[in-house]
């Protein structure tokens, strides 16, 4: 057995929401026996970036809001490979929004765990794109991603939990992973986890929050019905959690790389045993 | 025009041809191209166009040869134009002798605009195919018959390349196309030009098959060879056509292209795509180049093997899309924020983007850092002959990473190992017990984030020393002329073939010189500093503002009193004629002082 770094442990402020997303998702790796090794997690830049360096995975430290090119580009090296995302709603939402929209275009078969907490923590409490209109001086109105995640053709799967609720979480985050590891496409999940230094948010999330999962007549199948109900819950001021929407659609996987071609990250690339196909090609392009 | 007794054969011939753009002149050239390599004439073309699909005055030019030549010459030979404003645009370049052919649908040229030596036919080209297609696309077609006569190529074998370049495009084209070239033969037999006649002796021979290629297209070949197997980019011009011809044949290895969004989320797939261990390269241009910035420092930090591929055009901001400059060489070199470890090579001839850029994929992997290849536009876009690749020359190792095997024998895995080269084995994603944290904050040996200053120094050190390492690999610089002159020149890219020529007409003028053409730019090699010490003077040829290279050299120690900069960057094409000149001046200047002086 060799030795490898040790996981550290969390540097977040007692009581963060972050304890209970890493929880759920060292949860979730051990109940779909997925292998330290065959794992890479890719975090961005706040304090939920650092997650990666307190599991035993494969971790990379992107850059600030590069956590899904980084991580569509990994998967698409190597399909074999389970790959997370984990980073905050300004790392996703506002440096790296661009990003976000196009993945959920894309659809590739990873798992993408967004911290939102609704304010930059690290650089101490500045609005971020989910804070509310009036938090810290904020004029503009708070960005839902999974309202932007509906109109988005390619998304096959948008759910959101609460650090409230760890039970639902570990069960939502199983639930994205096997998403993704049937290479069913993006699974995308939101996770409210409130900053208890820069923007206290337990009290109002806890009673703010609407778990559709409780709702027998809530079909995630449904995306206009979805997208109304969940209009509906922004008229209230409530937060709808659970497996908000369902879809099926190829992952990029499937169709951006060759049928019959194995892992670009695994090819033989051998010089001397590929030498006669060169050759061959370059014979193709003479004139 | 029927002069058989003065058929020549084809010493160094240049062809313009110029239109509005969407006119086909590329087309035509690319055809006359094809036709004079075949008939064993190495061939250079070289395109002026504009950042636009149809429209605005381009034209391209296209050099047949014999012997070696790596750029357009100083004379005109042919101008096929199908706008009469082309010919206003080139008139002072039309010497006594040269041909001029020109669609006159719209009218003749003016009297007087050209010299009376030079011959000039009109045809209504655009005319004949509307009249017998309905729209004027086959002109060029037309034209392109009208110009083989002149040449004297066979008809023969204008159809058989026709039947070849067409035959893709689908039968109903190739008809078409193959109807146009009839007209054009008829219009020439109308302007007296008869088959089996024109000015040269061009025969087609199968004897010596050579690849016309760009420099563009080579690089992308070179890094396939070296095992590339994956490329994330962001369409920008001048270099697109990197990841167009990738994602032709890379699939085919078992790569992967992909278009990101922007060049923010090319190169970060890129680097996640690396992290895996498959052999990774995006390539950019200009604005995409500063876009980048970011994630060329994450590759040098946090050690991720990337090839950077930047065709240079001009700056600053978007600049000029479509003209070559040479100015980011300050931005690859010294660019991002924090002081982290990047290679430079830059390639001269078309064959050198192939190497280059294969030596630059191999050493990204064997010193995990960012390696650029610095291209400009004319070296990407324009094409060459260029001999066959020789494939037995590109090296392919994946030392220094360890397998599933190697790492089960050790004790301890350390993802950033302090080592004495400064480079720690790697391993990828999947290999049991191999796990790490790859990280662009300053970590330590694991992987862990760390502001420790006695491991940051050692971290740094490590990283920095890779500079050092890899010396020895790095690619030493053509040298060509006479070793023993005093003059020398010192050029990359898109000045390489022109250097070459001056010296020709240099020693033609009895001033002997020498050309040190450097392959690696950024470690500044001492062979770079002992070849300017060894001359008297020494003209850094640069396509930027600033003389980058030239202040790059003096500040690793060369003596900047022996450096003399031309400078070029109004976009245009630097004439041989006009290199000459400059040295001539200051020579006689120097001479001058010097007969002073004594």
């Amino acid at each position: 057995m060799t030795t490898t770094f040790t996981p550290s442990r969390p540097y977040w402020c007692a009581g963060c929401g972050d304890y209970g997303v890493l929880q759920a998702l060292e949860n979730g790796l051990r109940q779909l026996g997925i292998a330290a090794h065959e794992a890479l997690v890719v975090a961005g830049i706040g304090c939920s970036g650092s997650l990666q360096n307190n599991l035993s995975c494969y971790g990379y430290h992107t850059l600030h809001g590069r956590v899904l090119p980084s991580c569509t580009g990994a998967k698409l090296a190597n399909p074999e490979l389970t790959v997370i995302g984990v980073g905050g709603d300004g790392d996703g939402y506002a440096i790296g929004g661009g990003h976000f929209m196009h993945t959920l275009k894309r659809n590739p078969s990873i798992t993408y765990i967004v911290m939102n907490n609704a304010t930059y923590g690290l650089t101490k409490g500045q609005p971020s794109p989910t804070s509310l209109n009036g938090f810290e001086n904020n004029v503009e109105e708070d960005l839902d991603p999974v309202l932007l995640g509906l109109s988005m053709p390619g998304s096959t799967f948008l759910a959101r939990g609460y650090t409230g609720q760890p039970a639902q979480l570990t069960r939502l985050v199983v639930e994205a992973l096997r998403h993704a590891e049937a290479g069913k496409g993006f699974a995308y999940l939101e996770v409210l986890s409130p900053c208890v230094t820069y923007n206290d948010t337990y009290r109002e999330w806890r009673t703010a929050v609407f778990d559709v999962e409780q709702d027998a007549t809530y079909d995630p199948n449904d995306r206009a019905a979805v997208f109304a109900r969940l209009l509906q819950c922004r008229a209230e001021r409530r937060l709808p959690i659970g497996l908000l929407y369902r879809n099926e659609h190829p992952a990029l996987e499937s169709v951006a790389l060759r049928k019959d071609n194995g892992p670009a990250a695994l090819v033989d690339i051998d010089s001397a045993l590929l030498k006669p196909r060169y050759e061959k090609l370059m014979q193709s392009l003479m004139r | 025009m029927n002069r058989p007794e003065t058929r020549l054969p084809v010493e160094d011939l240049n062809i313009i041809v110029a239109g509005q753009g969407g006119d086909g002149s590329l087309t035509v050239i690319n055809l006359l191209a094809t036709v004079l390599q075949q008939s064993g004439l190495k061939v250079y073309t070289e395109r002026d166009v504009l950042s636009r699909i149809k429209g605005g005055l381009t034209s391209a030019t296209l050099r047949a040869f014999k012997g070696d030549r790596y750029c357009i010459g100083g004379h005109i030979d042919l101008l096929m134009a199908f706008d009469p404003d082309a010919i206003e645009k080139r008139a002072k370049q039309l010497a006594a002798g040269s041909i001029v052919i020109y669609d006159n649908s719209g009218g003749d040229i003016r009297e007087g605009l050209l010299d009376p030596d030079v011959r000039v036919y009109g045809a209504p080209f655009a005319r004949q195919a509307v009249k017998s297609f309905r729209r004027d696309l086959f002109k060029n077609s037309i034209g392109f018959a009208v110009a083989g006569r002149a040449l004297g190529l066979a008809d023969d074998f204008m159809r058989a390349t026709f039947e070849r370049r067409f035959a893709r495009s689908g039968p109903q084209n190739l008809k078409y196309n193959l109807d146009a070239l009839a007209l054009g033969l008829a219009l020439a037999d109308e302007l007296g030009m008869s088959a089996g006649h024109g000015l040269y002796e061009i025969v087609p021979t199968e004897r010596h098959q050579r690849l016309l290629i760009t420099g563009n297209d080579a690089a992308a070949f070179g890094f396939l060879a070296a095992g590339g197997r994956f490329f994330a980019g962001y369409p920008i011009t001048p270099s697109t056509d990197v990841m167009e011809w990738l994602d032709k044949y890379i699939a085919d290895f078992g790569g992967v292209v992909r278009q990101a969004e922007d060049e923010l989320s090319a190169i970060n797939m890129a680097l996640g795509a690396a992290l895996t261990g498959v052999r990774t390269m995006t390539a950019t241009s200009g604005p995409g180049l500063s876009l980048m910035q970011e994630g060329i420092g994450q590759a040098g930090a946090a050690e991720i093997p990337l090839v950077v591929i930047d065709v240079q055009r001009g700056g600053p901001s978007t600049g000029l899309p479509t003209k070559p400059e040479q100015s980011d060489f300050d931005l690859m070199i010294f660019g991002g924020h924090g002081e982290f470890t990047r290679a430079v090579l830059a390639p001269g001839s078309t064959e050198d983007c192939f190497y280059l850029t294969a030596l630059a994929t191999e050493l990204s992997q064997r010193y995990q850092m960012p390696i650029y290849v610095a291209l400009d536009q004319a070296l990407g876009q324009n094409s060459a002959s260029v001999e066959p690749f020789d494939f037995s020359r590109v090296t392919v190792d994946n030392r220094p990473r360890y397998s599933a095997g190697e790492v089960a024998q050790r004790d301890i895995y350390k993802r950033y190992a302090f080592t004495e080269n400064g480079v720690s084995p790697y391993t990828i994603p999947g290999t049991p017990d191999g796990m790490w944290l790859v990280t662009g904050n300053e970590h330590d040996e694991f992987g862990h984030v760390s502001a420790a200053p006695g491991n940051r120094k050692k971290q740094m050190d490590k990283r920095a020393s890779k500079l050092v390492s890899m010396v020895p690999d790095l690619p030493r610089a053509g040298r060509y002329g006479d070793p023993t002159a005093k003059i020398g020149f010192i050029g990359v890219g898109l000045t390489y073939g022109t250097i070459l020529e001056a010296m020709e007409a240099l020693a033609d003028h009895g001033i002997a010189t020498q050309y040190f053409q450097p392959k690696t730019v950024w470690p500044v090699l001492d062979e770079t500093l002992e070849f300017i010490a060894s001359c008297d003077r020494v003209y850094v040829v640069e396509y930027n503002s600033t003389a980058q290279l030239a202040k790059l050299f003096v500040r690793e120690g060369a003596d900047g009193s022996k450096i003399e900069n031309v400078l070029k960057y109004d976009g245009a094409v630097l004439q041989i004629s006009e290199l000459v000149a400059e040295v001539l001046s200051h020579e006689v200047a120097h001479y001058e002082r010097e007969v002073n002086a004594a």
